[in-house]
């Protein structure tokens, strides 16, 4: 090599990779006192509802006694969608030895998870931990992951619906295509409905710019909107609510928040819950009151009944005195 | 950390690689990359969950890569469809080839074999297994690249991005050369999709947006900081820029930037690097100087 520069990097690069694979062999003897309790926290994306889990996850630690940077050090790193640098966050927030580590949606989940074995981490509104290879199983976990589940609650969706437009038959479902966690609640949604003797059309976005095109042709053909948990849609929800406003279409959302956002009714998992649940696990297990190994995951089975009583009306839905006194506002 | 990150370099400098075929020597952008990269992952990953051996599941990322390559070139050459609109023609197809593949956007890894799992019996430090199966792959890559160059077909590709009208004159299908380019490129880029796939426990679809930009940093990084080289030196500054980039986004991390902006501090370090050179040519202008050092 004549280029001396490019040689001399070369040589230090090696130079570098000798000393940490030396530091690497002898690090085993290392051990470091810890004054407080450490967190690292790994969020997949910004928006509303991830922002949510987090908000409810730093509230409760307080509440517990853990006060950030006083009785708990709290290391956040937010991918914002980019799943190159995932990998190097995770190792960033590794490398500051933390107890826990929390993973907030499935792909920032994904990332730590493939850097540490040893590390507990605790999930934050992953839909199915199994299918998402995280876990061996969703009630013996196995290994150093557990956490909690934002399924919803489906079942009582479907019923709410149900009460809502007795003469209901086809409802048309928008999702992503690109999220993991849409179709396997799109499929429940589909054999419970289907169940009951609704029809139910599916139609899938590849992203956020379809999602105009795709609610103009549903509108057509269906007489309700269901929107699974997915961060597609939550994201371009703006747009199904103009245009089904447009063509009288009631949204049922899965997310509590949609519903102020312009949905008619949910029973929905509070996106602060899941964050407070979140905490409470990581909690459990900083005093040893846990280990993930054998901690199931956590599922809601019900959910906060939500209505928005002023777009019901526009669309001419009565709502009946018990739901409305079930409701929380 | 530091080892971490270079071994994240190196397989990312796979990448640079790939897109040096095409953006430096035929001089024209390819953006089949964004898909043919998580294109390598989706069949990598498939494949292994599948049962095959991470090896040939690697190997099968690369010929993904390739047909990717192979159907933009054909675009290109036979349909007469503009460079960009072809890569993204296909960029925009690989997204529903991925869900058809995998079945689901994204698929793990976990508690699965991967190719760095061939030298779990040597019990290296942590990572340093990325490190030495990457250093083996890029100096494979390298070596056969070098050696394609040197034969007459390289030296009619290389001709075919010097000069298009005088390679045609001496008898060189340009066409062909182009789509030989675009396999190449792109089924190493399917190759460093595959690893990184590996490296980072899952493959997604949404993994190739902007990863043209990390490819693109490398082989601009490597130019920068050492000017003009031989075709070898060439190809290694592409793998130690690859790294030096991986170093300054890990700077950017450690500094306890906000990493919310991440994406606008990687911007902001390309861009300086693209501006340098012409602001020292300006400079050594003003000063009366020479522009070669």
């Amino acid at each position: 090599m004549k280029n001396q520069r490019l040689k001399y990097s070369v040589y230090l690069l090696v130079f570098v990779l000798l000393g940490s694979f030396v530091m690497g062999m002898k690090k085993q003897e290392t051990k470091i006192v810890k004054p407080i309790p450490k967190v690292g926290v790994l969020q997949f994306v910004s928006h509303p509802s991830l922002d949510l889990i987090y908000k409810g996850f730093v509230e409760e630690l307080e509440r517990q006694g853990y006060k950030d940077k006083e009785t708990i050090n709290i290391d956040f790193q937010n991918g914002q969608a980019d799943q190159s640098k995932l990998s190097s966050m995770s190792q960033q927030l590794i490398g500051k030895k933390p107890d826990v580590l929390v993973g907030i949606a499935t792909p920032a989940a994904q990332a730590l998870a493939n850097q540490t074995k040893d590390i507990p981490i605790i999930l934050g509104a992953i839909s199915d931990p199994k299918a998402a290879g995280l876990v061996e199983s969703n009630n013996k976990p196995g290994g150093n992951i557990t956490g909690v589940s934002d399924q919803s609650p489906v079942e009582a969706q479907l019923k709410l619906m149900t009460q809502l437009m007795p003469d209901i038959k086809t409802v048309g479902v928008i999702y992503s295509s690109a999220e993991d966690n849409s179709l396997s609640q799109v499929n429940r949604f589909k054999d419970i409905a289907e169940k009951e003797g609704i029809e139910v059309k599916t139609y899938a976005v590849p992203s956020t710019n379809e999602i105009s095109q795709m609610t103009h042709v549903m509108t057509g053909e269906v007489d309700a909107i269901y929107t699974p948990t997915d961060n597609t849609i939550a994201n371009g929800f703006q747009t199904i609510v103009s245009i089904a406003d447009e063509a009288n279409i009631p949204i049922f959302p899965s997310v509590d928040t949609m519903v102020d956002e312009g949905g008619v009714a949910t029973i929905g998992i509070n996106q602060y819950d899941l964050g407070v649940q979140t905490a409470k696990m990581v909690v459990d297990n900083l005093t040893g009151k846990m280990t993930p190994s054998d901690t199931p995951i956590y599922t809601f089975n019900t959910g906060d009944l939500v209505i928005n009583e002023e777009k019901a009306q526009k669309l001419g839905i009565t709502i009946p005195q018990e739901l409305k006194e079930e409701a929380k506002k | 950390m530091i080892a971490s990150t270079i071994g994240q370099g190196i397989l990312w400098s796979v990448l640079g690689l790939g897109i040096y075929l095409t953006y430096r020597i035929l001089d024209f952008p390819d953006l089949t990359t964004e898909g043919s990269f998580p294109l390598g992952g989706a069949v990598c990953v498939t494949a292994i969950t599948n049962g095959v051996s991470p090896v040939i599941a690697t190997l099968l990322g690369v010929i993904a890569g390739m047909l990717a390559g192979l159907t933009t070139g054909l675009l290109y050459t036979k349909g007469k469809i503009p460079v960009i609109l072809s890569g993204i023609l296909v960029m925009s197809a690989l997204n529903s080839v991925m869900l058809f593949v995998m079945k689901s956007p994204n698929l793990s890894l976990l508690n699965k074999p991967k190719i760095f799992s061939l030298l779990n019996f040597a019990h290296l430090p942590a990572n340093f297994d990325v490190i030495l199966i990457g250093l083996l792959v890029v100096i494979i890559v390298i070596f056969c690249l070098l050696s394609f160059l040197n034969t007459d077909l390289g030296q009619a590709y290389i001709a075919t991005g010097d000069n298009e009208v005088m390679a045609k004159s001496l008898g060189i299908h340009t066409d062909k050369m182009k789509i030989l380019g675009l396999v190449v490129s792109n089924g190493l880029i399917g190759l460093s999709g595959a690893l990184i796939a590996q490296s980072d426990g899952y493959a997604d679809i949404n993994k190739g947006i902007g990863v043209i930009v990390i490819g693109l940093a490398s082989i601009i990084l490597g130019e920068l900081l050492f000017g003009e080289l031989t075709m070898l030196e060439r190809f290694i500054a592409i793998v130690v820029g690859s790294i030096i980039y991986q170093l300054l986004i890990l700077a950017v991390i450690k500094l306890s930037f906000d990493t919310t902006y991440l994406k606008f501090y990687s911007s902001v370090i390309l861009g300086i690097c693209l501006i340098i050179p012409e602001l020292s040519k300006k400079f050594s202008e003003k000063k009366g100087g020479s522009i070669n050092e």
